[in-house]
């Protein structure tokens, strides 16, 4: 730790800080662009000029005599700052016109709009007017530039934080910059777009409206957003994010950075992989008893990913409608219906009916589940769902040929286990069956005719069961089904409990290194779906109303892998477990 | 259009050589590639990037940042012709210069005759000052020029 | 008493070029000397002479030396910085094409003192003549161990790859042209780390210039105090003086354009009177640019600076710079001067700060806007407002190119702003032509 001087604030500052982070530890903004804690100093952009000095240990102070950029000046012992002179607000003002001369005044269509560095910036540092007597600089918007983002030329400030990203963190280098001083422009290389599964980031990246999200490209005003700290479901590194949202409509996801979690970034599969929320073949509401054979026909269609979407859930709607549920709550008779439908096969064999837990599940909804399930008997199998595996880990930066860095080297890492919350449910399993049951084990079982009945949770944004399972769980007399999405499995389920997504879900997910991070609801779901949460707080009959909160308060006392619980679990998360793969990116 | 032959690129691996890396071979390269094609065609873009192991987008950032090198719609003539602008030439009639030729020549600088003879450059300085008005043709300096002698070099009778 | 030229001795002489000529002429004693001696001699040797390098910034070469890190594993980089470009100037051309074993002997030296282990001669591509004869003379030394293995029987090895550039004057900034030799962009580097430290390929760096690889072998040849007997001597403790002797480029409206050998310190004056035949066409001169064009202008009041390091400096020019001498008559318009050097530093900068980027850019606009008749006695005002606002002496870029974009404009408007005035006023368009174009 060493001490700085920021316009007379004393201040304590860590190593290989900078300037403008020890600004930010004292409260005080250092405006900069081309700046950013997870790539290289460039220190171009000469927005974070400041005066700089040294307080001699006699107490005086000798000055710089020029300006210097706080980015790539390191906050020494004693270093002192100053960044409210009349000479720093002058160059502030002066590097502001110089970015401005050529930038278009299109604000009223512009995305970035209220979230713009050139907007805030130039409205805290710069000058109300422009001396450019010269006709602007018109520049070709690049569509092309990927298939997630358009760049808009002429707004660009030539930061190249979107360059460093592709060098330094994806390693794919596909964005570059193109010819020479007033009139270089970023691009890419004919015919090889930037498509990386991290070029989203370079969206967030800009500081300015230059790279746009194709996907949120006019949508919506960013000001109309609401936003929910939440963690991203994609894989088992668990990105921090954040959820925009309005009027209950998702718009957009973005990275939220966490040093404990992924850092700052995340992939495009999770910032644009939401849209499954918003599908036709959500599940609309729960339903008791199987589906007549002509619709079951229909609907398992939908399940199949057929293109006739819809027909699946309007064939729900009426047969809820048929079970005069339509109007009134149809849930106390559905859970009612559930808790029988368990009791009548445990009663006869208890032994002959299992729960399989998903790892897409949240732990408190998990916990309810099992020690709802053991509480009833013990001799009900509890066993984990299928574990979404695709392909290998996918790190960065990539080297020249595509390679994954050297170990150690990762900057970032999509995982090929596709689920957000497995090591949280295995700690659960672990604690009420002692042992983590794979899905294998129970689909050989299934082979040799030894369940009665199933309670099967899903929460998969995909159709997570192939035929030949299906076929087996056919024959069960019954088939529990908690999940959100229309699938052959919905189908042919005895009960379905309809539930939600992670956007209209609180709970807590435990990611590849055992860190657990809380997510938040930012969306209700539709009137007749319930949050699992919820869902499972009423099925288990506990008095009162779910809250995440208390379900951890519960798990702490009651097992001791989850005894972190007992605290807050704050905006980062706490660590829950040490993994042997330990907090890497 | 097509790219390097193989002869260019044993070249361009034979330079690896001289290098601690494979990245400081981009300029040569890129001359090499010029130099034969007159041009650089979008696949020998590919093919030095292959070779440097780098992306065909870190190689066209070097390469258009010189100003020099030309893409494939846009080759070279069969001369070169630069004509220089800066001061020392300025004040001895470069900027004149520079616009006979042209006017003569029916281009703008960056542009190659009809005949497909000879490209015009306006440069900046280059380097022969005490011969203002200088020219450099393909890379050979020529000194006092006048637009006669640049038409004829131009022309192909000089 | 005249000077008789030594860096420039074989210029102009049958075979200048050929290692035998140089060889007859004494030729390479000046390595065995250096070889002969322990290498921080050597330093110590350039140091004493008072050498600070040709290429511009008038640094201590041998003090440039000493930062090298010491007892260094592994490669050291000498970069020679052939990259001539500064308007104005063509020394190096001529070393090159006249006399390139001198260089390449100093460069040899230079390895030697700094344990270099490879040198990189960076060459601009519009010195062909002077790429083919430094082809050829390397060739030449290799086939007489003065290059290569164990050169010779020293135990010390080195081997010189010529680089050619692509018409980029950034590249002349010592960390541009190691990015550019790198093969990226030739973005200047922030520093530190300097590249004594941190330098091509992220390895312990020195960058040279090629004249001053010429006076490296004349030091190590005649012995620091022969180049500390010419020049103008330190003036105090805080200035290095100005030693040696320097090769003055005279261009531009004088009788007799051409490279003169000098001890340092030689008046603007003396120089275009007696070693260029006087201004043209009996004209007088107006302005005088004193060492390239991003050093500014003397005005004709102004013509008995000394050109040393020092002399410019005390006439608000920037520096001595290349020692570029560039004569503007009386007859020639500011306007287009400054129209002309804020265009070349808009071609030239390498885009990467904001303040030079656009303010090099916008400037060029406003001259060209002045010189079709449009111009507002305002935009001299804003134009002094950019060049006080952009280079490193205000802090606001990387490197020096914006402050030598800067300097011609604070000069031009601060000497001549009567008559940037009233071209103003008076509505008076350029007469001269300017082709549209691009490359």
């Amino acid at each position: 730790m060493s001490t700085v001087f920021i316009n007379d604030i004393e201040i304590e500052v860590g190593p290989k800080e900078n300037l403008v982070q020890a600004a930010e530890r004292a409260g005080v903004e250092i405006p900069h662009y081309c700046w950013h804690h997870d790539l290289s100093v460039v220190a171009s952009c000469r927005m974070c000029l400041v005066e700089v000095g040294e307080k001699k240990p006699d107490g005086t102070i000798a000055m710089i005599p020029k300006l210097v950029p706080a980015c790539q000046t390191p906050a020494k012992p004693n270093t002192v700052v100053i960044t409210n002179s009349e000479k720093v607000k002058k160059a502030q003002a002066q590097t502001l016109e110089f970015l401005l001369l050529n930038h278009p005044l299109d604000c009223s269509i512009c995305d970035q709009a209220g979230e713009c560095y050139l907007q805030d910036y130039t409205y805290k540092y710069g000058k109300a007017q422009s001396r450019l007597n010269e006709p602007k600089v018109q520049r070709v918007d690049k569509y092309h530039i990927g298939e997630q983002i358009a760049l808009f030329t002429d707004r660009c400030v030539m930061c190249t934080r979107c360059v460093r990203f592709t060098r330094e963190i994806s390693g794919t280098s596909e964005l570059h910059v193109t010819n020479r001083g007033s009139v270089e422009e970023i691009d890419v290389y004919p015919g090889e777009p930037c498509n990386n599964k991290l070029a989203g980031n370079v969206v967030d990246l800009c500081p300015v409206g230059a790279l746009c999200s194709k996907d949120f490209l006019y949508k919506k005003r960013v000001w109309w957003l609401k936003t929910q700290n939440s963690v991203c479901q994609g894989c088992s590194t668990g990105c921090s994010i954040h959820v925009d949202q309005e009027e209950n409509r998702l718009y957009r996801i973005r990275p939220r950075e966490n040093h404990l979690a992924q850092g700052s970034f995340m992939c495009d599969e999770g910032r644009f992989g939401w849209k499954y929320i918003e599908s036709e073949a959500r599940l609309f509401g729960p339903r008791v008893g199987k589906l007549q054979a002509a619709s079951q026909h229909q609907t398992a269609h939908v399940g199949n990913g057929s293109s006739s979407k819809g027909n699946g859930t309007a064939v729900l709607h009426e047969q809820a409608a048929l079970n005069e549920l339509a109007t009134v709550d149809p849930w106390p008779s559905v859970l009612n219906a559930t808790r029988q439908a368990i009791k009548s096969v445990v009663d006869s064999a208890a032994d002959r009916f299992a729960v399989v837990l998903s790892p897409m599940m949240f732990c408190e909804e998990a916990f309810m589940l099992a020690k709802y399930i053991k509480s009833i008997n013990k001799k009900i199998t509890l066993a984990l769902g299928p574990v979404p595996v695709v392909g290998e880990d996918d790190i960065y930066p990539k080297g020249p040929k595509g390679e994954p860095p050297a170990p150690g080297k990762a900057k970032f890492t999509i995982r090929a286990e596709k689920c957000p919350n497995r090591l949280g449910v295995e700690a659960i399993l672990k604690h009420f069956q002692g042992e983590v049951i794979n899905f294998g084990t129970i689909t050989e079982r299934l082979n040799s005719k030894k369940f009665d009945g199933m309670y099967l949770v899903g929460g998969y944004p995909e159709a997570w069961l192939d035929a030949s399972v299906l076929s087996k769980l056919d024959g069960l007399s019954t088939l529990i089904v908690q999940d959100f999405m229309n699938s052959p499995l919905t189908d042919m389920a005895t009960i379905v409990l309809a539930s939600a997504t992670f956007a209209e879900r609180q709970g807590t997910v435990v990611n590849h290194a055992g860190l657990a991070q809380e997510v938040q609801q930012s969306i209700r779901g539709a009137t007749d779906i319930r949050p699992d949460g919820r869902l499972l707080f009423d099925l288990s009959q506990r008095q009162g109303m779910y809250s995440a909160a208390s379900i951890r308060a519960e798990m702490a006392k009651e097992i001791p892998a989850f005894g972190a619980f007992a605290g807050e679990i704050g905006e980062l998360g706490i660590q829950l477990f040490t993994t042997v793969e330990g907090k890497s990116a | 259009m097509s790219g390097l032959t193989e002869a260019a690129k044993q070249k361009i691996r034979d330079l690896l050589a001289c290098y601690p890396s494979k990245q400081a071979v981009t300029l040569p390269a890129l001359h090499i590639a010029q130099e034969e094609a007159r041009c650089v065609t979008r696949e020998a873009v590919r093919e030095i990037a292959d070779i440097l192991e780098l992306s065909p987008a870190q190689i066209h950032d070097t390469l258009s940042f010189y100003g020099f090198f030309k893409d494939e719609k846009h080759p070279l003539g069969e001369n070169r012709i630069w004509v220089c602008r800066s001061l020392a030439c300025m004040l001895r009639g470069g900027d004149e210069l520079l616009a006979e030729v042209c006017e003569r020549l029916h281009v703008s600088p960056g542009q190659t005759t009809k005949d497909g003879k000879a490209t015009i450059e306006l440069a900046e300085c280059l380097g022969a000052c005490d011969g203002a008005p200088c020219i450099l043709v393909n890379d050979k300096l020529q000194l006092r020029m006048t637009a006669d002698a640049v038409v004829s070099l131009a022309e192909g009778r000089a | 008493m005249t000077f008789e030229p030594v860096l420039l001795r074989r210029w102009g002489k049958p075979n200048s070029q050929s290692i035998e000529t140089y060889m007859a002429d004494g030729g390479y004693t000046a390595l065995k000397k250096a070889l002969a001696m322990e290498p921080p001699k050597v330093i110590e040797a350039v140091q004493k002479s008072g050498l600070r390098g040709r290429g511009g910034a008038g640094f201590s070469t041998g003090l440039k030396w000493t930062f090298l890190p010491k007892d260094v594993q592994g490669p050291i980089y000498l970069c020679i910085n052939g990259d001539e470009s500064e308007p104005g100037t063509f020394n190096n051309r001529v070393l090159l094409e006249e006399d390139p074993h001198q260089v390449l002997e100093g460069i040899v030296i230079s390895g030697y003192a700094t344990k270099s282990t490879t040198a990189y001669l960076y060459l601009r591509y519009e010195y062909g003549d002077c790429y083919r004869t430094c082809e050829k003379a390397i060739q030449e030394m290799y086939a007489k161990n003065l290059l290569g293995k164990n050169i010779l029987g020293s135990g010390y090895s080195l081997d010189i790859y010529l680089h050619r550039g692509a018409c980029a004057y950034i590249c002349g900034e010592e960390t541009g042209l190691i990015e550019s030799l790198e093969g990226k962009r030739a973005w200047p580097r922030i520093k530190p780390p300097f590249p004594a430290i941190e330098g091509a390929f992220r390895r312990p760096t020195v960058v040279n210039n090629i004249e001053t690889m010429a006076c490296v072998t004349q030091i190590l040849d005649r012995g620091p105090e022969w180049f500390q007997s010419l020049g103008i001597p330190s003036e105090n403790p805080k200035d290095p003086g100005s030693y040696g002797p320097k090769l003055y480029c005279i261009s531009g409206h004088v009788n007799k354009p051409g490279l003169v050998e000098l001890p340092l310190g030689i008046t603007a004056r003396e120089l275009i009177d007696k070693h260029a035949g006087g201004v043209w066409k009996g004209r007088k001169a107006k302005a005088v640019v004193p060492g390239g064009i991003s050093m500014g202008f003397l005005s004709a009041d102004e013509l008995d600076t000394k050109l040393d390091f020092a002399g410019p400096g005390k006439a608000g020019c920037l520096g001595l710079g290349t020692a570029a001498v560039i004569v503007i008559d009386d007859q020639t318009s500011m306007v287009d001067v400054l129209y002309n050097t804020c265009r070349f530093f808009a071609h030239e900068s390498c885009g990467q700060c904001t303040p030079c980027r656009e303010g090099t850019a916008w400037s060029a606009k406003i001259l060209a806007r002045i010189r079709a008749g449009q111009g507002t006695l305002k935009d001299l005002d804003t134009l002094t407002d950019i060049s006080n606002s952009i280079g490193i002496m205000p802090g606001t870029t990387i490197c020096g190119l914006a402050d030598g974009a800067a300097w011609p404009i604070k000069n031009a408007l601060k000497k001549f702003r009567p008559e940037f005035e009233e071209y103003i006023t008076s509505g008076r368009r350029s007469q001269s032509l300017e082709v549209a174009g691009a490359h």
